[in-house]
């Protein structure tokens, strides 16, 4: 089904960026772009904090490009357009209300000058105009199940830590293993979503590097 | 059918490990240009005794008079063939990594910590290793003796050429070359290196190389009916048709590459010590022989080289090490038929695929051998690629090199004392760095995780540093981790050469080399 694949939603929007310079200087993409590039990455970014995002991506489209070498018909935008995809798990609706009520400031920061956007005032708003901006896709990002985030750090964080207690306690007698891997199993609180386990925004082992 | 290639006008350590041919000493020394006439004048008088890939006998029919007693080779890096005055557009047409030297490229190679440039012997600092020179020697007095013969030749062109000093020696000494030899046992040169594996089994056979086409199984290519067919020789040689059907990214003019190719140097030191205790401490936990555990790190048995999948455990070994002395003793008394079965027992160390081993219950998959040269198991099912082995054909090394040090002093990590490790092929960035990056440091192909090579990957001690011996699933046993591996090999320097024909030396000692 078209956005959807199981539980998790792939969002593709095109935002129309307003034609035109800022203070006769710089353009309003340009401006936007470099708002984009100083976002903060990995944990320190703006969607770590919004709950449920899998991968999501912002750039400016230029405009199109043109078959080489078929000079004859070369179509243009009419404007610039801010591409927002991400892929989340769950509803659209709430996914939105949670990118507002959550990173509000970097919204109305990286939207500002999007056609139209000053007219958005509340979550309500915003769930409106992304919708009216999205395309109705199929592309979601390959790495991912459809379970909720904090689900899949989970397991990351389980995976991890396990195959580190197989390693440290390999060749142990039953009794003396049993005890280790109760006290594992309670140190990791399977159950617990929240901790301990991976942060949101996080992409490797923290130990790695 | 293998293509006639001119193999007078090939340098010969591109077609010939020395040490086959009974070459078990050997010295390389660095050169600085100064100028670029001097630099030319000295190339002149130097290409007379280089030696090419000519057809020699080998070290199994002896026939020592079609051999000098000492050979010649010469290579550039790219700071090398600038000090020498090649045109801009050449030296534009050399591949990137070529140009950039190893160093910069350290993060690819693992290059980190103990192994990290700026801990490498003092003549790899700076940009001024612009040429390499190798001497082979049947003795040490031929390499001795052609040692100051090229010592004579450098003086005569007064300044314009210096040997580049600072190559660590035993006891803290610094020398102005670095000597290698093949590790000797009771007298006899073995093709051993110093944490006591045979070394140097499995090389590649390419079309038109020269050697008995015996040799070809095992070392060639795999083909769809499980037969052996040579390896294209742009493989690893610039100027012929590679793998791709292509010919190898090269510079202008064609003559200038053709018959030449790139060459790795890599001073390896081998932490003797801590590889010792490491097996040692392992092997308590280790359900098999000292010798099993080595062989699992490498794939092949320390003491002969046998491959593991020929012999997977200590009985299959006793019971190999038996025949072995058997038709050996039986063919020493002239018995035809124990020479055949031994001959055909010998090629199995060469002629073997993973195919009844997928999961590593015999030879690890990521033991070293299996690691470097995949053979056909990178194939995810029967039929997938064009040639089971399509992954590896386009990724093999051609090695040669010697183990140096270690001969004279308490062998431990201090002492002095690895390998020359000199790899050669058409793209450094294709073969040689992609192993060491994908292969040797990292296991995505393998589905072995961040795991590295035990006994060369760029490991540091921690628990999560660690090998898997696989176990046949269905026999129902827990596979054995060897954890907290440590940095068995640490880099001490080395750079990426070009090795020129003879045709494009000479041409650079003219100074005629043009790319219009």
């Amino acid at each position: 089904m078209a956005n959807t694949f199981g539980n998790s939603y792939g969002l593709t929007t095109l935002c129309p960026l307003i034609n035109g310079v800022h203070d006769k200087q710089t353009s309003f993409d340009k401006i936007t772009r470099r708002r984009i590039q100083r976002l903060e990455e990995d944990a320190g970014s703006p969607f770590a904090r919004i709950p449920n995002t899998y991968f999501a991506r912002l750039f400016i489209l230029n405009d199109v490009f043109f078959q080489q070498g078929n000079d004859v018909a070369r179509d243009h935008l009419k404007s610039k357009y801010l591409v927002f995809t991400s892929n989340f798990h769950g509803e659209l609706e709430p996914y939105l209300k949670g990118m507002w009520d959550n990173a509000e400031a970097d919204v109305r920061s990286l939207w500002q000058y999007a056609v139209a956007f000053d007219k958005v005032q509340n979550a309500d708003d915003f769930i409106a105009y992304i919708k009216k901006c999205q395309l109705t896709t199929t592309l979601f990002f390959n790495g991912s199940t459809d379970v909720s985030l904090k689900e899949q750090l989970k397991a990351l964080y389980v995976k991890q830590v396990f195959s580190e207690f197989t390693l440290a306690h390999q060749g142990q007698d039953a009794a003396a293993l049993r005890t280790a891997f109760n006290n594992f199993m309670a140190e990791i609180k399977l159950a617990d979503l929240d901790q301990p386990s991976w942060a949101p925004g996080q992409t490797r082992l923290q130990n790695m590097y | 059918m293998n293509r006639p290639l001119d193999l007078y006008d090939i340098q010969g350590n591109i077609c010939k490990g020395y040490g086959r041919f009974g070459f078990p000493k050997a010295r390389y020394f660095f050169l600085e240009f100064h100028d670029y006439a001097g630099g030319r004048n000295f190339l002149q008088q130097l290409i007379p005794l280089i030696t090419t890939a000519e057809p020699w006998s080998e070290k199994k029919h002896p026939d020592q008079s079609d051999k000098p007693a000492a050979t010649t080779n010469i290579a550039f890096t790219y700071h090398g063939l600038c000090a020498l005055g090649l045109p801009r557009r050449s030296l534009d047409g050399f591949p990137q990594e070529f140009k950039m030297g190893m160093k910069p490229r350290a993060a690819i190679l693992g290059d980190n910590g103990p192994s990290s440039p700026q801990h490498w012997d003092p003549v790899w600092q700076g940009d001024t290793v612009h040429a390499w020179v190798s001497i082979n020697g049947q003795t040490q007095e031929a390499v001795e003796q052609r040692f100051s013969q090229i010592e004579d030749l450098i003086q005569s062109v007064q300044g314009s050429v210096s040997i580049r000093p600072g190559h660590k020696g035993p006891n803290g000494s610094l020398l102005p070359y670095q000597d290698a030899s093949a590790v000797f046992e009771n007298g006899k040169a073995t093709p051993k290196e110093h944490f006591g594996f045979v070394d140097g089994i499995g090389n590649p056979y390419f079309e038109g190389c020269g050697h008995d086409p015996e040799r070809l199984p095992g070392r060639g290519k795999l083909n769809r009916d499980g037969k052996w067919e040579p390896l294209a020789t742009g493989e690893f040689i610039l100027g012929h048709v590679d793998e791709a059907k292509e010919y190898p990214l090269a510079p202008e003019p064609h003559l200038l590459a053709r018959n030449g190719t790139f060459m790795v140097y890599r001073k390896l030191h081998e932490n003797v010590k801590t590889f010792n205790d490491y097996v040692d401490n392992m092997a308590k936990d280790f359900n098999g022989s000292r010798e099993l555990l080595m062989a699992k790190f490498s794939g092949r048995w320390p003491d002969n080289g046998a491959p593991l999948v020929l012999a997977p455990d200590d009985k299959a070994k006793a019971e190999l090490d038996q025949k072995m002395a058997e038709l050996q003793k039986k063919a020493a008394e002239g018995d035809a038929c124990a020479i055949g079965q031994l001959k055909a027992l010998e090629e199995q160390w060469i002629d073997f695929t993973y195919n009844d081993d997928k999961h590593g219950a015999k030879c690890p998959i990521g033991a070293h051998i299996r690691r470097t040269n995949t053979r056909g198991s990178l194939e995810t099912e029967k039929g997938a690629f064009d040639r089971p082995g399509a992954l590896v054909d386009r990724r093999r090394l051609m090695r040669r090199g010697l183990p140096y040090g270690g001969h004279d002093e308490l062998t431990n990590d201090s002492s002095e004392q690895g390998i020359i490790f000199m790899c050669l092929g058409a793209s450094l960035e294709r073969q040689f760095e992609f192993v060491q990056q994908q292969w040797v440091n990292y296991s995505n192909d393998f589905h072995l995780g961040n795991d590295r090579d035990v006994l060369i990957g760029a490991n540091n001690g921690k628990l999560t540093d660690k090998a898997i011996l696989q176990v046949n699933p269905k026999d129902g046993k827990a596979p054995f981790f060897c954890t907290h591996l440590p940095r068995m090999v640490e880099t001490r320097g080395g750079d990426y050469f070009f090795i020129p024909s003879i045709t494009a030396l000479d041409m650079i000692a003219q100074g005629i080399i043009d790319p219009t």
